[in-house]
């Protein structure tokens, strides 16, 4: 066996998943930790500190969000949620509490180690805050006032700039509109979807039809920046 | 009561649906025979001429040629003939107008009051009906029959008009032109015999068509029409807010008294109100005495346009003050004396005008002037006069007496027996009254003088002791009978208004415990019955009104009852008995009124028109019983929505079970199927075999789920029919546990005694699995199961018991719920949240039932508490 290239934590009670995941992980080149309760994936989380966590929000012990939310006290390692299509609320309540990403079951597991890969990679650009994204020609660098496409300055406003910006920060990542919209427009705007839209509108066109596609919506939750290895994996 | 009374429902109908209001034009005239009906009738010739549908509703030529003339072309509507004490009348058909709907129609003299048994008291309700149906009107009128010129007019002319508009009448119109005539040329038309024959005429010309008269009534009508035209620039300078010379806000106030004067001061604080452009109140202090004089004084406010208050207050002047300082009142009026009333009486509210002029200080008062000829007394009026045997009583009373007296001569002294005598005459007076009370004074007398006091057996008068005798028994039997006899009346007032409390206190009581509709209705018909002779509950549904229960049973209501009574529904007014719309039926119909919206109609029937007192109490009983009403309508209503959000509910919990539990074996197959297809080569053969065995159990676990579920809809359609067959329990007990994997059993127990069921053995063997399955999903491995069976008379129980994890005690009436999952037990094994379900569903089809006991009481305390199931089945 070959040296692992990370350490997964799943935490799920139903044993089936388990049963798949593990020698899936294996084949991907994971080490995988197995937990079925939240006090487990707590104590797990925090001795052995793997790369990333797949949590299911429906554990026997704990309400999954109390186990995200008190590893959160202590880790910020990249969590995704393994959910269901109609708890979009438990989602959205997840990812506003810290989660970094989710899949919907029954997710494809292509899918699900894609995701995983960003979630790590996004770890370790977080250590680097300021990093210069270039995606295919669109360079944002957070130290420059300017966004360049192809080597042209893009004609942006004050608040696309601030947008494109924050989703390229967190690029990879699933930021909610709530997220968004606090960032940016300040906590009293939470509830404005609409101004958000707008914006998003307007951005990729601007963007055009090329890099338009690299914000993608995630319905009812918020909007993710696809990063590089996913565009050009596309 | 012929059928024909009966509205067309239709033309009813139609003319609700109309929305726009007819418009009515009033040829008002100073006196008759100034040619109103002529001119009203050029006036159509006119418009029928420019192409208007203009229908003669009712014209009255009076013989008059040139009036007949005029109706020429104009097409008329029949007559409709009333019998009325042996004679036929003819009167305006209201209901073959209604149906005819011309755009203009003609009907004349207003004033009209229409024959008992039409379905209104007066013409003027008649048109009001026609206005609001959507035609237009045109009418006559005479100045002399405004119900607030009523007084002036008698004073005036010296005669009283007796029918009457109310004022509002003429506010009605949207039009009025005055069909004015100089009073001498109007004395020439009459010696022209152009208006009534000759005879009639010569009186009518030294009567009421005296030259003054009709110069006063001339200027009345003028003033009445520039006071109109006056309201129409005032609103319309309102309407679109021009600033004017408006008048401070006055308010008037009507004191009502009991006696015949209050109708004056009625009239004459609304037309002081009308001057001043002020609203005007009647206002009453109830007292014990009161009369219809305070009830038809009030009713005539109302018709003037104006409120009503009343209240009960021990000091009148004070209650008067207050409220008038409350309501901001400006003007006070009252009457100055009552007409025919005694001397005391007339001092007394002399020193009651005079006392309230000391105090009401912060008011103009007015004082109404004695009327010239007291009014006819309203006919309401009924107090119980001194019955034949109260006389006879005082005289064997005073027979008596003197018998004894006789008798006792020589040791009674004759002033005892004087003594004796008062007592009687108070006896008599304060139980009979002040008449009888006279009676036995002066009979007292009478015996006294010539029975006892020397010369015995003469009548003799000549000692001043005599006299003094005989006005002290006057007086003893006057005051003592006036005393008594308010006593009395107060009394039985008070017992009547303590009456109408306690009845209204009842039912409220009675209401506010009403549950169902039928029972609410019931015992409204019951309070209605209790009040009057019978009652009637009727609620108004999407095609018309729905006769409820009735007071007593089997109380029906003719086609014209029904017509009044759905009349007050469409109308939102009283109707029937006492009121003025259908005043001749026998019922009262009261419109069931619950925020302002009619939801049907009380009917009560009483013995005679109910006096106030009834009146208010039906309606208390009628609003009563209509919130009582809307407020069951609303319960049953909130109950309907909490049973909709359970079934909402259950859907939800349905679609959360199908989702979590279709999921995560999708979830598993898809995965097992990715990691076999990407990476097969590269896992260890035992991983591949584990990844394909998960694969068939999951694609298992969920062709079970779909089972159950089918399972369900299929007890849910009432697709499954139980058998019931004589069953043996054991083989059915086998077939089951053979089905079950993965179980253990401590034992089978089936004794001979309760070795057959009534069952379905197909039925009763998927029950057994379902519950043997639960029992071993919630059970520790190597934990076992008992079955046994008990017999119980005609019944069978069949008993499993497991060691498992057991049920809260407040689950175990739900674990028999679709999709009821113990919250801990989410998680813990797959199912489906049906089995249960379905074993209680096939149970009960086979007329048995299913219940679950945990903690079992034969287990260690110490382990896990376990769960017995027992089914209930019929023995055979």
């Amino acid at each position: 066996m070959t040296i692992p290239i990370g350490l997964i934590l799943v935490v799920d009670d139903e044993p089936q998943i388990h049963r798949f995941l593990t020698p899936a992980l294996a084949a991907a080149g994971y080490e995988s930790l197995r937990a079925e309760t939240g006090a487990e994936a707590l104590r797990l989380a925090a001795a052995r500190a793997p790369d990333a966590i797949l949590l299911d929000l429906g554990l026997p012990d704990i309400d999954g969000h109390e186990v995200l939310a008190r590893l959160r006290t202590f880790s910020d390692i990249p969590v995704i949620i393994l959910s269901a299509r109609d708890r979009e609320a438990e989602k959205i309540r997840a990812l506003d509490a810290g989660a970094d990403d989710y899949v919907e079951k029954p997710f494809g597991l292509g899918e699900l180690l894609a995701r995983i890969r960003t979630a790590c990679r996004h770890r370790l650009r977080q250590n680097n805050e300021d990093a210069t994204v270039d995606i295919d020609g669109l360079r944002i660098d957070p130290t420059s006032p300017r966004i360049t496409q192809n080597g042209e300055p893009l004609s942006l406003t004050r608040r696309e700039h601030a947008l494109l910006l924050l989703l390229a920060r967190n690029s990879g990542r699933v930021l909610t509109h709530r997220h968004i919209l606090a960032a940016i427009w300040g906590a009293a705007h939470t509830e404005d979807v609409a101004y958000l839209r707008v914006y998003i509108g307007q951005l990729r066109r601007k963007l055009g039809p090329h890099h338009a596609t690299l914000i993608t919506t995630e319905p009812g939750i918020g909007y993710r920046l696809r990063d590089m290895a996913e565009h050009e994996g596309k | 009561m012929t059928d024909d009374r009966r509205p067309d429902p239709d033309a009813l109908l139609a003319s609700m649906q109309q929305a726009a209001r007819g418009h009515l034009k009033i040829f008002l005239g100073a006196a008759p025979g100034v040619g109103k009906t002529w001119e009203m009738l050029v006036a159509a010739r006119l418009k029928h001429e420019a192409g208007l549908d203009v229908v003669a509703g009712l014209i009255e030529t009076h013989g008059r040629a040139g009036t007949i003339a005029e109706t020429g072309t104009l097409e008329a509507l029949h007559r409709r003939p009333v019998a009325y004490r042996g004679q036929t009348l003819e009167e305006f058909d209201l209901d073959a107008a209604l149906a005819r709907r011309p755009a203009l129609l003609l009907v004349d003299e207003l004033a009209h009051t229409n024959a008992p048994g039409l379905r209104h008291a007066k013409r003027w309700q008649d048109v009001q009906e026609l206005l609001e149906a959507g035609i237009n009107v045109w009418t006559t009128l005479n100045i002399q029959h405004l119900e607030s010129l009523n007084d002036p007019v008698a004073r005036i002319t010296g005669v009283r008009v007796a029918e009457t508009i109310p004022d509002h009448v003429l506010d009605l119109a949207d039009e009025i032109e005055l069909i004015d005539l100089p009073p001498a040329e109007l004395r020439a038309r009459l010696a022209e015999g152009k208006i009534y024959r000759p005879d009639v005429a010569g009186r009518a010309l030294s009567g009421f068509f005296r030259e003054g008269n009709l110069g006063a009534l001339r200027e009345m009508a003028l003033r009445r029409v520039a006071q109109h035209v006056d309201r129409d620039v005032k609103s319309y300078m309102r309407a679109r807010a021009i600033p004017g010379p408006w008048p401070a806000t006055e308010r008037v106030l009507a004191l009502i008294g009991p006696d015949a004067s209050a109708q004056n001061v009625v009239r004459h604080a609304a037309r002081l109100a009308d001057a001043l452009d002020a609203p005007v109140i009647a206002f009453h202090v109830e007292r014990a005495d009161d009369d219809a004089w305070v009830q038809s004084a009030l009713d005539l406010m109302v018709q003037l346009g104006g409120s009503v208050a009343t209240v009960s207050a021990p000091d009148v002047i004070t209650a008067v003050l207050d409220y008038a300082a409350a309501q901001n009142i400006s003007h006070i009026v009252i009457g100055r004396a009552q007409p025919g009333g005694n001397r005391f009486k007339r001092l007394a509210l002399n020193s009651f005008g005079q006392r309230l002029a000391r105090r009401a200080t912060a008011f103009t008062l007015h004082f109404v002037p004695i009327p010239a000829a007291a009014a006819a007394r309203p006919p309401a009026s009924r107090r119980p006069g001194p019955a034949i045997p109260a006389y006879a009583m005082a005289c064997v009373l005073l027979a008596a007496v003197t018998l004894a007296g006789r008798l006792l001569q020589t040791w009674l002294p004759q002033e005892a027996m004087g003594l004796i005598f008062t007592g009687i005459i108070a006896a008599t007076a304060s139980r009979y009254g002040r008449n009888v009370g006279l009676a036995t004074a002066i009979g007292a007398f009478l015996l006294w003088n010539f029975f006892f006091l020397p010369p015995v057996f003469t009548f003799t008068v000549s000692d001043p002791r005599d006299v003094v005798a005989l006005i002290v028994f006057l007086l003893v039997g006057i005051v003592t009978g006036t005393l008594a006899g308010r006593v009395r009346l107060e009394a039985e007032a008070a017992t009547a208004r303590i009456e109408a409390l306690r009845r209204i206190s009842l039912f409220g009581q009675r209401f506010s415990r009403a549950t169902t509709l039928d029972g609410l209705l019931q015992d409204t018909a019951e309070e209605a019955a209790a009040m009057t002779k019978a009652g009637l509950v009727m609620l108004a549904g999407a095609s018309g009104l729905q006769p409820g229960p009735a007071m007593p049973p089997g109380t029906v209501l003719d086609d014209a009852g029904l017509a009044a009574a759905d009349w007050a529904l469409r109308n939102n007014i009283e109707t029937g008995i006492g009121t003025a719309t259908l005043p001749n039926m026998p019922w009262r119909f009261v419109p069931l009124r619950a925020d302002n919206i009619v939801i049907g109609v009380l009917a009560a029937r009483p013995e005679t028109p109910p006096l106030p007192p009834l009146a208010q109490t039906l309606n208390t009983l009628a609003d009563q019983a209509a919130m009582a009403v809307a407020r069951v309508r609303m319960t049953m209503q909130t109950a309907q929505n909490a049973a909709r959000e359970d079934n909402q509910k259950l859907r939800t919990a349905l679609l959360s079970s199908l989702s979590h539990d279709l999921r995560t074996p999708l979830t598993a197959i898809r995965g097992a199927a990715e990691t076999l297809s990407t990476a097969g080569d590269a896992l260890p053969p035992e991983t591949r075999a584990d990844l394909l065995a998960s694969i068939a159990q999951d694609t298992a676990r969920m062709t079970k789920f779909l089972a159950n579920i089918m399972e369900m809809a299929r007890i849910e359609t009432g697709e499954i029919i139980a058998k019931r067959e004589r069953v043996r329990l054991d083989t059915v007990i086998e077939a089951a546990i053979a089905r079950v994997k993965g179980a253990m059993y401590a034992g089978i127990n089936i004794p001979e005694a309760a070795a057959y069921a009534m069952a379905d053995p197909a039925l009763l063997e998927q029950i057994l699995v379902n519950v043997l399955d639960n029992a071993v999903k919630y059970a520790p491995e190597g934990s076992r199961l008992a079955v046994s069976a008990v017999a119980d008379g005609s019944r069978l129980r069949l008993s499993i018991a497991d060691e498992g994890i057991g049920i809260a005690p407040e689950d175990c009436a739900h674990v028999f719920d679709s999709f009821f999952r113990a919250t801990r037990g989410d998680r813990v094994a797959p199912g489906t949240g049906l089995g249960l379900a379905i074993a209680k569903a096939f149970t009960e089809a086979m007329g048995g039932t299913i219940t679950a006991l945990s903690p079992r009481l034969d287990l260690p305390a110490d382990g896990l508490p376990g769960t017995i199931v027992t089914i209930d089945l019929q023995a055979a």
